[in-house]
């Protein structure tokens, strides 16, 4: 991709020293704030490790096998993937009908709505947390209040004290917060598409549906890619949304793999497991970027 | 005034002060980390440091305070890179050996063992913070855990005091279920709340030889002991009468102590802390009051602990491997008997220190100093007496029990398995 | 025709609808944090979604004026962070993009790729050594301990946007430049700049954004309370009011205000630069 776009020509030549000048400062910051800690973490994760004192305890690849076999590992890695799913097939969906909407340019307060949809992503992530606790507390969260509407109050549920509800009342959270980013990357897309394009499918006789299917989306690939891309990676990168809602518990049931890595490296001093549960986050990342990146998208060029 | 002027003044005020400042320059630093968010508990702590600074000019204390859950974040990191602070809240046992074994801790035997400053306590608060027979910390708070209940929605079902025994307990379970009063509040989510019910449980069936053994590696069984299965079963049939909260599972401690406060449940069974806890977490921040009494765990028939044997810790304040002379000075300045009358009458804590019983009021807090100072066994919680890779196994495995996603079998089998993995 | 319109006004109403409930699904949250500031603790437990009765104004001034919690400094220690994030970021993000989009060497798509590698992992994964790598520049308690990981976390997505917006200004622009003898440098200034505002700006508020909610760079770097951060005071602040669930959603409502404001200040930059950036790479 890169020599497409640089042709020939003596301004793109440049001497060492210009690039680094360019180039320096962000490689060395980059390097030493973030390759260097992963590399070092990577390292660790090698160890039985407490985190105090000298690193002893070589166990070669102990660790990983424990992590293969680790039943809690296998439980936050598949919350991971349900909430990647349920982001692929219900937040994005949701993002692409709200893109469609405030897009058109005869729909009156477009701007209003785009403004408003994006805002719980501005709200940081423990703010967020913090309030949808109390949204959904036992005695007197607002999920419970308006169930007494419609019903008994004391048969309220408890989302957060339930097994079973706890990961989709985390995912009800990670929607509300952080559609209108799908919804703005679509909006990018949207208005890159030709009006002129849209407006001759329909004079052909094309329903809006139809134009949708053969114009809209194909013309949205890039942008499609890209908000899928941040989905997924996201999903498997969840955190703090899930930390400051109950830490995943109880009995893991709301567990994601980086909480479950900050439980056993922080808080329960395993330190060597918990670095194998990053390189392992990490590669999970890195295979799934070089397969989107080569095969789907490549095969679009 | 102009800009000029305000420089030229600001200047002559710093000629002026400058000299004093350099006189006075503190030159030895204690950082200080504490846990005490709480208004009034900030402002006592600073006032002890201030008062300190007072007396000895060359000292800085500077002063870190966080919520606890960001402390023990904040301090695991810290102490993993191996730059402890010098003074800083503790709770003993399994972490404070890891730190100490590490050689992360300041050993303060030397200024506690056979000296004023060790006699000023009863011997038996310093064994939280020994490892290896080596202290490294200074306790300021040592309890139990107890239940704590509600005097007037007992006497609703016809109970004049707390029962004695277990299986008498589980009629007033019942019976206030059957009032449509919520027997027992209980954090599950926070997990450590349960531990305790299931631990004390085990406690009064095995007594301090099933304690001691688990501990000390003579019972081979470890955790796979069938009184530690017996006492997930009990604590399943406890369960099934559905004492608890709706939602208890989702539950935080704050949860927990509002519903108590709030008189709503029935009881918690918690450590000393608890009445002030839920004073704040009630809605008229004034807690039950009278209506709030502290009862030890009830007996169980044929089992061979005692009510006399109680499972409790408290908290206290470690030194750093850095820390100086001062900073040791400064933790003997904090315990002595005035600071901690101040404290126990600021915060509840059962202070340590003899003499500071003064500032005990509450007949409640008396009657639980009572029974650590009389207990013929002492356990500390056992999420804190283990290595944290131990203790978090517990208080998970309690709470696989409670959400039935395993069987008490399974769940000691887990405690086990980190058992013996550490 | 006329069914037509009569669809268009359906087809309208429906979208409407929609807006309308998503505004909604939106919009309770933020007032149940907003009108749950004003109302007393009774009445916050007893009806959440009423409007409050009385208002307790005093509750949101007591923080505004110091006499609750510490807003101010927090607020400003937040300000400083995040426009000091933005800076760095800005700084070498704009010469490392410009760097990858327009300059052929070797090693571009390597680099490229390099920096890309940070989109890969959550900067939980790597908290302890980022810290002992902190701690060994003396960065410790200070700002600037803050910022430089923050922007080096950020660098990823700064110049995925960054490179595919250069990319797209026209070459004879820079051809043109040269004949007007401007340097390299020049051309970055004079040229690049100027024309990727909208870019820069979205950046700049993404990351003023995500500095704002950062939680754990300010946790593990700062010691004194002095220099806390508005999420550490959102958390000590619940730590000080456990149960007091109207004060929290207080200091919760005005901890979410200045990202609000800045936010509906610098919304139109934030579709702007995506349009222009990433989705033209």
């Amino acid at each position: 991709m890169a020599k497409r776009s640089i042709p020939k020509g003596s301004l793109n030549r440049a001497n060492f020293l210009t690039l680094a000048i360019l180039l320096g400062p962000a490689l060395i910051l980059f390097t030493a704030l973030v390759i260097v800690p992963v590399f070092e973490a990577a390292i660790f994760s090698f160890y039985k490790w407490n985190g105090f004192g000298p690193m002893v305890n070589f166990r070669g690849f102990q660790n990983y096998i424990q992590f293969f076999k680790d039943a809690i590992v296998h439980k936050a890695l598949l919350h991971n993937l349900i909430i990647a799913v349920v982001s692929l097939v219900v937040e994005l969906p949701i993002a692409m009908l709200l893109a469609v909407i405030v897009c058109d340019p005869k729909f009156k307060g477009a701007v209003f709505f785009r403004t408003f949809f994006f805002l719980p992503y501005v709200l940081s992530e423990v703010i967020t947390g913090v309030l949808w606790q109390f949204i959904y507390h036992p005695q007197y969260g607002l999920v419970r209040a308006i169930w007494g509407l419609f019903a008994p109050i004391e048969t309220a549920p408890t989302l957060m004290g339930n097994t079973t509800t706890l990961l989709w009342a985390i995912l009800v959270v990670i929607i509300w917060k952080y559609f209108g980013f799908h919804m703005t990357i679509y909006i990018a897309g949207l208005q890159d598409i030709p009006r002129e394009q849209i407006e001759a499918a329909t004079i052909d006789g094309a329903s809006s549906w139809q134009t949708f299917i053969s114009v809209t989306l194909p013309g949205m690939r890039t942008s499609i890619q890209l908000s899928v891309f941040f989905a997924i990676i996201g999903s498997f990168q969840l955190f703090d949304i899930v930390w400051a809602m109950g830490k995943g518990d109880p009995v893991n049931a709301g567990e994601t793999i980086v909480t479950y890595m900050y439980k056993i490296g922080l808080q329960r001093f395993n330190i060597g497991y918990g670095g194998t549960i990053a390189v392992c986050i990490f590669l999970i990342c890195l295979f799934f970027n070089v397969f989107y990146q080569k095969i789907l998208v490549r095969e679009d060029d | 005034m102009n800009i000029k002027g305000k420089l030229a003044s600001l200047a002559i005020v710093l000629a002026l002060v400058a000299p004093v400042m350099t006189f006075a320059a503190p030159t030895k630093v204690v950082e200080w980390w504490h846990i005490g968010t709480a208004a009034n508990d900030k402002a006592m702590f600073q006032g002890f440091a201030d008062a300190y600074m007072k007396l000895h000019s060359d000292v800085q204390i500077n002063i870190t305070v966080l919520e606890n859950e960001a402390f023990k974040s904040k301090l695991t990191t810290v102490m993993q890179s191996g730059n402890p602070p010098d003074v800083f809240q503790t709770w003993g046992g399994g972490v404070l050996g890891e730190y100490a074994q590490a050689g992360l801790l300041r050993d303060i035997s030397k200024e506690t063992k056979d000296t004023a400053w060790g006699k000023s306590m009863a011997a038996g608060v310093w064994a939280t913070y020994t490892v290896d027979g080596k202290i490294y910390a200074v306790p300021n708070d040592a309890g139990c855990i107890t239940f704590w209940y509600n005097k007037d929605l007992l006497a609703k079902v016809g109970y004049k005091s707390f029962p004695t025994d277990w299986a008498d307990f589980l009629t007033l379970v019942k019976k206030l279920k059957a009032a449509g009063i919520t027997p027992i509040s209980l954090a599950g989510n926070d997990k450590w709340p349960a531990m305790h019910m299931w631990s004390y449980i085990a406690l009064r069936l095995g007594g301090a030889s099933l304690f001691a053994d688990t501990v000390s590696g003579k019972n081979k069984a470890g955790f796979n002991e069938a009184t530690w299965v017996k006492a997930g079963t009990m604590l399943n049939e406890l369960a099934a009468l559905k004492p608890f909260q709706d939602g208890f599972l989702g539950a935080t401690y704050n949860d927990e102590a509002a519903l108590v406060g709030n008189g709503v449940a029935a009881m918690e069974l918690m450590g000393q802390w608890a009445p002030n806890v839920q004073k704040d977490n009630s809605s008229s921040k004034a807690g039950l009051g009278d209506k709030l009494a502290a009862a030890p765990f009830p007996a169980i028939k044929g089992g061979k602990g005692k009510v006399t044997e109680v499972i409790g810790g408290g908290g206290g304040f470690a030194l750093g491997k850095n820390a100086s002379d001062a900073a040791v000075d400064f933790v003997k300045f904090l315990t002595n008997v005035e600071n901690m009358t101040t404290w126990a009458k600021t915060s509840g804590i059962l202070a340590t220190t003899k003499g500071a019983e003064v500032g005990i009021t509450d007949p409640n807090a008396k009657m639980v100093k009572a029974l650590v100072d009389k207990c013929t066994f002492f356990q500390l919680y056992l999420d804190q007496a283990f290595p944290p890779a131990v203790g978090g196994a517990v208080n998970d495995a309690v709470q696989t029990i409670l959400a039935g996603t395993a069987t008490p079998t399974q769940a000691c089998a887990a405690i086990q398995s980190a058992f013996v993995a550490k | 025709m006329r069914s037509m319109t009569r669809r268009n006004r359906l087809m309208a109403a429906i979208k409407y609808l929609v807006c309308a409930i998503m505004i909604l699904v939106i919009a309770v949250p933020l007032y149940i944090s907003v009108m749950g500031g004003l109302k007393s603790v009774g009445q916050l437990r007893a009806e959440p979604v009423s409007l409050p009765n009385p208002v307790n104004w005093n509750q949101y001034t007591d923080m505004l004026t110091g006499k609750n919690g510490s807003f101010w400094p927090k607020l400003v220690n937040s300000v400083v962070i995040g426009l000091g994030t933005v800076g760095v970021i800005l700084i070498i993000g704009t010469f490392a993009g410009y760097a990858l989009a327009r300059i052929k060497f070797k090693l571009n798509g390597l680099i490229y790729a390099y920096f890309q590698l940070g989109l890969l992992f959550p900067l939980a994964v790597a908290i302890l050594p980022l810290y002992l790598q902190l701690r060994s520049f003396h960065l410790l308690d200070s700002a600037i301990g803050v910022i430089l990981p923050q922007a080096a976390f950020g660098l990823a997505m700064m110049l995925m946007l960054l490179r595919g917006f250069i990319k797209a200004i026209p070459l004879e622009l820079e051809e043109a430049a040269a004949i007007d003898g401007y340097s390299r440098f020049g051309f970055l200034f004079r040229i690049v700049v100027p024309l990727s505002t909208p870019i820069l700006a979205t950046v700049s508020v993404l990351t003023l954004v995500s500095s704002w909610n950062n939680f754990f760079t300010p946790l593990l770097v700062f010691n004194s309370e002095k220099k806390y951060t508005l999420p550490m005071g959102v958390m000590n602040f619940m730590g000080e009011h456990a149960a007091d669930w109207n004060l929290i959603l207080a200091y919760l409502t005005l901890a979410m205000i200045p990202a609000v404001i800045i936010y509906v200040l610098c919304q139109k930059y934030i579709v702007a630069g995506l349009t222009g950036g990433a989705i033209k790479g």
